[in-house]
């Protein structure tokens, strides 16, 4: 059918770049990860318990659509724990989209390796690739991500970036070369720093205080918010994005992209539209890439009556601003940019969060929402876009940026 | 001379460092949002060309300083004045059609005329600066036409005892105090429009159909927003929007949403403290959160900038709990912290290093040259001030060995010039090497 006519590449395009690949001009796979002593981005020894380390790759891949279209990606995978000389394999049309979520504590240092995969169905690309960790306070050029400004890896090789996380918060990461259009492609991620208050029992046992049926212990916190006010029971990372097909139809066949003309008929949470976003767990991996699973972030939120669920919420969609409500549940604005809604002068008790039943975000803002459900009948309720001509995808009408919050 | 010091030799690196602070601070280099001041200012509107980074070259309507000697310019000057002051603005009208201004968040603004007729006509505009921030000026006259061919521009209202040497804040709150200050006039453009009014298509200009394809800071498309100021290649579009500063110091954004669409102002290397919408300080109460930021500030790494609104933030940046030493570690690296080879607390009151961190090793070790793709703005290393192994042909465009940080639309397809990457939204921020001359 219409979807199928590149598939027949895939296998000359994999014998074009092994043959590229083995004489070895370009570097090797290194992954750096103190205490790893054979190269799996796992260390073989104790380490420091603050110590973490991830290996991503970077290439291209598929995902499918709700509406069942098959759409040509760039993103990431995780090659954690594969050894290197296995890595550039595993790699190949491997990308997830969203990519592989990041979820750190504050005080994690991050060795965070980036290899370059490169294109399976482009290989005429030869594009080098880079971590943008957006967001992350006092950043260096070096470990930005930004090509202009630093350096970017170039296919077949690891470039590792050292994050020092001291400030917890809602963040993202996206690749930032020829950001428009490796951003329409879809290299983009969730991330997120768990405070220090987490560890202290004396703050989650404040959650124990609630009526019942909730007085339990809070999960955790937003923030080192030292008053108990950004204590949580459920939480998760949605991200919004929306993909224009025509420019992804115009990567997959080798075609001028359309940059001015750009418009996204896919919007998304979690790299799906609406009725895929309440898929728990994986969808189905797409044909077009070999089978790999490539969808792995669902937006289904559950919580029980009464629990407090923080929303995570990003934005790195790369042509609109979108507003997301919870239709008939309250919702309370604690964070914005990781960082507490606080006065920078202000203490405990003194927050400036604000109760709503929208949020606006433009690309590269996150907000964090608590929603606590106390009082609020148990049943299925809808978190969606406003801009309600973006439920749908493209031309079916039902569908787009929405997910399902389901209290029990 | 001292800068290759501080480049070429790690040897006594901190001393020289802590010489050149001195000198820098005793001239006072502080950069400045370049403008003309008030309060009786006289503005031209008028038309003419601009090229864009596209090739094209497209029709305007801008004001100009009336007998100026840049004619129409794109935005129109920044025009500074105090708090206080009693304004006066006399508009004359070379364009072909009527025009006027109006002035947002000015209250009780009068005019000795409706509008200025076509082909000449003049009005008058008087009104009391009344409270310091920054603000914008466009034509009142079929907006929707005559913003969008550029008539528009920033005004800057001094707070009381401003001094440009001794007391540099954007209000009268302590938390809005600066070193350096840069503008950030976002606006977009549809060529079609320019177009149609340039061949005599006045009336066939149809804003239903407006499809932007051109993205502007200050009235230039990236990468000429990172040229400098009155540049000779950008005739009448004299605006640079290319930030510097050094750690440790604080940067003044004045950002104005002057166009129609919405954009988010992501600035690379750290978070801004918003201070200030629209010309009002978030604060509580006057003076609330002194001598910190106003109390209602709120700390972001992206500004929401809508159409006719204005932000103030202050961005700050030291490269606090990178983990590492931002000068380097090892021979040809030797400096102090705080006089001392050892980490101690604070910062380092000449190089703002941020002492716990001093002496770290850089935790990772770059790839060799050929696993990589290089930047034109790195400078071949990761510490700041020093140049490390470039291939040929590569680098160049750092001659200071800063950190260059990305002050861009996240909307990343405003980063294009009708079709062609980069360009459009997009500038940088530059955090130069202690002793670096800024501006």
């Amino acid at each position: 059918m219409k979807y199928r006519r590149n598939f027949l590449i895939i296998p000359l395009a994999i014998a074009f770049l092994a043959v590229a690949w083995i004489p070895g001009a370009q570097g090797i796979v290194i992954p750096q990860c103190p205490g790893d002593t054979n190269g799996d981005a796992i260390p073989d020894g104790p380490v420091p318990a603050n110590q973490k380390c991830l290996h991503l790759g970077a290439g291209d891949g598929f995902v499918t659509m709700a509406d069942g279209r098959p759409i040509y990606i760039f993103s990431f995978s995780n090659l954690t724990g594969v050894p290197p000389v296995m890595a550039m394999m595993e790699g190949e049309l491997a990308a997830n989209f969203p990519a592989p979520t990041i979820v750190l504590k504050e005080g994690d240092e991050l060795y965070l390796s980036l290899t370059n995969v490169g294109m399976m169905i482009r290989p005429d690309l030869f594009d080098p690739h880079t971590v943008h960790y957006h967001g992350f306070p006092q950043a260096s050029a070096a470990f930005d991500g930004v090509p202009d400004a630093s350096i970017s890896i170039n296919m077949g090789s690891t470039l590792t970036y050292y994050y020092k996380n001291m400030e917890p918060g809602t963040y993202m990461f996206h690749c930032h070369v020829e950001a428009t259009e490796h951003m329409q492609m879809g290299m983009l991620g969730n991330l997120y720093v768990k405070p220090a208050q987490d560890e202290n029992p004396a703050m989650l046992a404040l959650g124990s205080s609630r009526p019942a049926p909730v007085n339990k212990p809070f999960l955790g916190f937003a923030y080192n918010d030292e008053d108990g006010t950004t204590g949580f029971d459920r939480e998760y990372p949605i991200q919004i994005g929306s993909f224009d097909p025509n420019f992804h139809d115009a990567s997959w066949n080798v075609q001028p992209l359309p940059f001015a003309n750009m418009r996204d008929l896919y919007p998304m949470l979690n790299g799906r539209g609406y009725p895929d976003t309440v898929v728990p767990g994986d969808l189905p991996a797409p044909a077009e890439n070999g089978g790999k699973v490539s969808q792995k972030v669902s937006s289904l939120i559950t919580a029980g009556a009464g629990e407090r669920i923080l929303l995570r919420i990003s934005n790195l969609n790369v042509t609109n601003f979108y507003t997301l409500t919870a239709l008939g549940l309250p919702m309370q604005v604690v964070g914005h940019g990781a960082r507490q809604m606080r006065g920078p002068a202000q203490g405990a008790n003194e927050n400036i969060y604000h109760n709503t039943t929208t949020v606006t975000l433009g690309g590269g803002e996150s907000v964090d929402v608590l929603v606590d459900t106390t009082g609020v009948p148990a049943g299925t309720y809808f978190l969606y876009a406003t801009n309600l001509n973006f439920l749908s995808n493209d031309a079916e009408d039902f569908g787009g940026m929405m997910t399902e919050i389901v209290i029990n | 001379m001292k800068r290759t010091n501080v480049k070429c030799r790690g040897l006594s690196v901190s001393l020289s460092i802590a010489l050149l602070v001195l000198s820098a601070a005793g001239a006072g280099a502080q950069a400045d949002i370049p403008g003309i001041p008030g309060p009786v200012f006289g503005l031209t509107a008028s038309a003419g060309h601009i090229d864009t980074p596209d090739g094209d070259s497209l029709l305007v309507w801008g004001y100009g300083v009336t007998g100026g000697p840049i004619g129409f310019q794109y935005p129109g000057p920044n025009l500074i004045v105090n708090q206080g002051d009693e304004v006066v603005i006399t508009l004359t009208n070379s364009l072909p059609v009527p025009t006027s201004i109006v002035f947002p968040g000015h209250g009780k603004v009068t005019a000795s005329a409706p509008e200025a007729a076509a082909n000449g006509g003049v009005v008058q505009y008087r009104f009391t600066a009344s409270h310091p921030g920054t603000y914008m000026y466009h034509s009142g006259t079929r907006p929707d036409l005559q913003v969008e061919m550029g008539l528009l521009g920033a005004i800057i209202v001094r707070p009381s005892g401003f001094d440009p040497a001794l007391n540099r804040k954007a209000y009268g709150h302590a938390g809005s105090a600066y070193d350096h200050e840069y503008l950030f006039l976002l606006t977009e453009m549809d060529p079609r429009v320019h177009n149609l009014v340039d061949f005599g298509g006045l009336d066939l200009v149809d804003n239903t159909k407006h499809h932007t394809v051109l993205w502007f800071i200050n009235g230039r498309n990236a990468l000429d927003t990172m040229l400098m100021d009155f540049t000779p290649s950008k005739p009448h579009q004299p605006y640079s929007s290319m930030a510097r500063m050094h750690p440790g110091e604080k940067v003044l954004m004045r950002i104005i949403g002057a166009g129609r669409e919405l954009h988010p102002f992501h600035h690379h290397g750290n978070h801004a403290a918003l201070i200030a919408r629209d010309g009002r300080v978030l604060e509580s109460s006057p003076g609330a959160g002194e001598p910190g930021f106003p109390d209602l500030a709120t700390l972001d790494f992206t500004q929401q900038v809508l159409p006719g609104s204005t932000m103030d933030a202050i961005f700050g940046w030291t490269g606090k709990d990178l983990g590492w030493d931002i000068y380097g570690t090892g021979p040809g690296y030797e400096h102090t912290c705080n006089g001392l080879t050892v980490p101690s607390t604070g910062y380092d009151p000449a190089t703002k290093e941020y002492c716990p961190d001093h002496g770290k090793a850089l935790p990772v070790a770059l790839p060799e040259l050929q696993d990589l793709t290089f930047g034109g703005h790195w400078s071949g290393s990761p510490f700041l001030g020093f140049f490390g192994p470039l291939p040929p042909g590569q680098g160049g465009l750092n001659p200071n060995a800063g950190f260059f940080m990305m002050w861009h639309s996240h909307t990343e397809r405003e980063l294009v010039n009708n079709d062609i990457f980069p360009g459009g939204m997009m500038t940088m921020l530059i955090i130069e090497p202690p002793g670096v001359p800024i501006p």
